[in-house]
């Protein structure tokens, strides 16, 4: 690059209020129709959630927490309630640890609904975001049936879960469950079969596994390479019960860059990981044993924690969501909680995966990989 | 005084004119007023002759009325609630339904909330520019609506022997107007929309304009009137298919509707040369864009779809106005069934694809009229 080329660029501020910069802002340096530099910035979505947590009270932290990412409030809240078990020592019910898995990977599936509505939306195709979505509200009934709220759940809690599932709310888990099922088939056809959508996507934002690594990305992003990393697997959480289910690691190879992923294999790897969500909950629905939803002295363990820290990590939508817990003795509130959310790493993998591409790719790049702002400023 | 001259100067003959004088001065006042008013009624009364004159009369009924303003602007506000709805439809939704029966009434909410906004004009734009260029796009796609053969007698409002030609030297002035609107709004994005817009119409003009060489070719006229009426026998949507087809794609990407709509391209750059423009000033490039698709549909009807040919049993421009709507309908399904491509793959798919078809069907149809007898004597071409 040489300076006299850096004379003509234009310095483009993409967000903090471009309609698809929700929470966000990227510097971006372009040279005709070229992105030579890209700049991501954080800080435009800060809500202090570390802090915050060092006021509120162990059966309160899961509220933050949930709020850090609503599109996938289950799965966000339950790092806080297992470092909280872990540092407590509670005994989670099987009856609950049952109902954490199905909701969390419902979560999964909505917030997996909702990325694909948003990254047509995205890449210009509003129909085909706008299909995704009409299944999303199925799957937020289901939550709405549960917990009362469509977003803030707060369902997972020290020592099990805080609503019983109804034959009301198994009927609507069914249709959700049933009905998506039936469409992504569909849709997916319609969707990877779509020469324009082809077009857009193959080749854009195109990584290979070390640099996906060297940036930290895990989830969908690096599984989209080939790589089977994910925690559900390697590391089961001892209070969700993963192993009471058979199933695969999604993983997408493309045969034409192997060991490399572009937009369409991510695209792809969502596909997948809705099949595979779908498939543990349906798995999961008979297996749910009778007995009771949450231990009964939990509650009063969890008041006052003793000294100790805890550390605890699951298998995000986006990736690993880990959470750090320090307590002091005999404390009602945490000394300190360290979140890591998956989306900080793919968020400034802009950083170095963008510069060359079209600036109308860009928005093709951020919405491939996926993050979710609330991740990256706590 | 002596040696002085005195003024004879009657103090109180003098003080008793001053009435007179009034008097007079109101009068001549009067006079003009009156003149004035006089060739203002002459004005009028000449106006009102020229328009009650039998034929002027029609002419001006045509001109405003039916076939003229009123009707496309009704049609415009029946188009974009039409658009409104069948988006609603394919993309599993119920599109307006509050206002009116059917939401009929939700774009004279949304003009009325629209115009009562405040116009917001940055600090960086050249105000006067950025206040008479959404105006002027309007007035610009209007324009060409009155070279349209609605009917072949009567129900139209001009005939010009190169009215096609004039048509698309009004058309190639919008994108101008859009990189000029860019340019003006003081805003980056505003500016790259607008080169977008522009590029749009470089890569779309030469096939359209390539695709309505065949019709001009077969009806040995570039006149909109000369060639549906050489529609008579055959349309040529039947002898220029692929042309049909090119010519579609082509208007869909010089207006900037999905999938072409780079220009304005949400995710991207925000509302592309459109960013700047709030209240009346949007609902302005708002209609003009769908005006364009009107004026487009229109066209095609014109040169392909036989004009006003069709039941024998139906006027003229009702069979027009049902082919309009028909066409209209393919520009809504195409535009809601489509990823938007990137500006590059745009230039790309028009030029490599649709300038060689276009030019595919103009040289086969040609071969055809040659070593076809029957079918050239169809058309206006006489042979045989």
């Amino acid at each position: 690059m040489s300076p006299d080329i850096l004379d003509e660029a234009m310095e483009i501020w993409f967000g903090p209020q471009h309609v698809s910069a929700h929470g966000w802002a990227t510097k971006l340096t372009l040279v005709g129709d070229y992105v030579v530099e890209c700049d991501p910035n954080a800080g435009y979505f800060h809500r202090s959630a570390e802090k915050v947590l060092e006021f509120k009270n162990f059966r309160q932290g899961s509220l933050v927490l949930e709020r850090m990412c609503m599109l996938e409030a289950f799965l966000a809240e339950y790092p806080y309630v297992a470092a909280v078990e872990k540092i407590a020592e509670i005994e989670v019910p099987e009856r609950a640890k049952v109902m954490r898995t199905i909701m969390m990977e419902m979560s999964r599936l909505h917030s997996i609904q909702f990325w694909w509505g948003q990254f047509n939306a995205e890449l210009g195709f509003f129909t085909m975001a706008l299909w995704p979505w009409v299944d999303r509200e199925y799957s937020l009934d289901v939550f709405e049936e549960l917990t009362g709220s469509r977003h803030t759940v707060s369902y997972s809690t020290p020592g099990g879960v805080k609503y019983d599932f109804t034959d009301k709310f198994m009927e609507t888990l069914d249709r959700a469950v049933g009905r998506f099922e039936d469409r992504l088939q569909k849709f997916r056809d319609m969707q990877m079969g779509s020469p324009t959508f082809r077009a857009r996507t193959e080749g854009i934002g195109l990584y290979d596994v070390k640099q996906g690594l060297k940036w930290g990305l895990s989830g969908p992003p690096i599984k989209a390479c080939g790589v089977p990393m994910d925690l559900r697997k390697d590391d089961p959480d001892p209070n969700l019960s993963y192993d009471m289910v058979d199933f695969e690691i999604p993983i997408t190879e493309n045969p034409e860059h192997p060991g490399q992923s572009d937009a369409l294999d991510r695209m792809e790897q969502r596909f997948k990981e809705a099949e595979v969500a779908c498939d543990i909950v349906k798995q999961l629905i008979p297996q749910i044993p009778d007995g009771p939803i949450v231990d009964p002295k939990a509650r009063g363990k969890a008041n006052r924690l003793p000294e100790g820290e805890a550390y605890s990590r699951i298998e995000g939508t986006r990736g690993i969501t880990s959470l750090w817990l320090k307590t002091q003795d005999k404390a009602q509130t945490a000394y300190r909680a360290k979140i890591r959310g998956p989306c900080i790493a793919s968020y400034y993998a802009l950083k170095d995966l963008v510069p060359g591409s079209k600036f109308a790719d860009f928005i093709v790049i951020f919405g491939s990989l996926d993050p979710y702002p609330g991740w990256w400023d706590r | 005084m002596i040696g002085g001259v005195m003024l004879q100067f009657d103090f109180f003959a003098w003080l008793a004119g001053i009435p007179q004088w009034l008097e007079d001065v109101i009068l001549w006042i009067w006079g003009i007023v009156k003149g004035i008013i006089w060739w203002i009624w002459d004005i009028i009364q000449w106006v009102w002759a020229q328009v009650f004159l039998p034929t002027n009369f029609m002419f001006l009924f045509r001109a405003v009325l039916f076939p003229g303003l009123v009707f496309v602007v009704l049609a415009l506000i029946w188009a974009v609630w039409f658009t409104r709805k069948l988006w609603g439809r394919i993309q599993d939704r119920r599109g307006p339904v509050h206002m009116g029966k059917y939401g009929g009434l939700q774009l004279f909410a949304d003009a009325i909330k629209l115009i009562a906004k405040e116009s917001i004009i940055p600090d960086n734009a050249k105000r006067w520019m950025f206040r008479f260029l959404p105006g002027l796009l309007l007035v610009i796609v209007l324009l060409p609506f009155c070279f349209i053969p609605w009917d072949f007698e009567y129900w139209y409002i001009a005939d010009l022997s190169v009215s096609l030609v004039l048509v698309f030297a009004f058309l190639t002035a919008v994108p101008v107007i859009a990189l000029l609107a860019g340019w003006v709004s003081g805003s980056k994005y505003s500016l790259i929309g607008g080169f977008r817009a522009a590029n749009n119409q470089f890569a779309a003009e030469i096939p359209m304009i390539i695709s309505t060489i065949g019709p001009a070719l077969l009806a040995g006229s570039l006149s909109l009137m000369g060639i549906a009426q050489a529609q008579t026998n055959i349309w040529f949507a039947a002898l220029l298919p692929i042309n049909l087809a090119t010519f579609l794609v082509a208007a869909i990407a010089s207006v900037g509707v999905f999938p072409f709509d780079a220009p304005v391209a949400d995710s991207e750059i925000i509302f592309g040369w459109r960013t700047e423009f709030t209240g009346i000033y949007f609902t302005l490039t708002y209609f003009a864009e769908f005006a364009e698709q009107m004026l487009y549909s229109a066209l095609i009807v014109a040169l392909f779809l036989g004009g006003p040919v069709g039941f024998p049993f139906l006027p003229g421009a009702v069979n027009f106005i049902i082919k309009f709507i028909i066409t209209f309908f393919f520009f809504v399904l195409v535009s809601s069934s489509f990823q938007r491509l990137r500006q590059d793959q745009i230039v790309h798919y028009c030029w490599k694809y649709l300038l060689p078809l276009a030019l595919l069907n103009v040289i086969v149809i040609m071969f055809a009229i040659v070593y076809l007898p029957g079918l050239a004597a169809l058309l206006p071409l006489g042979g045989g």
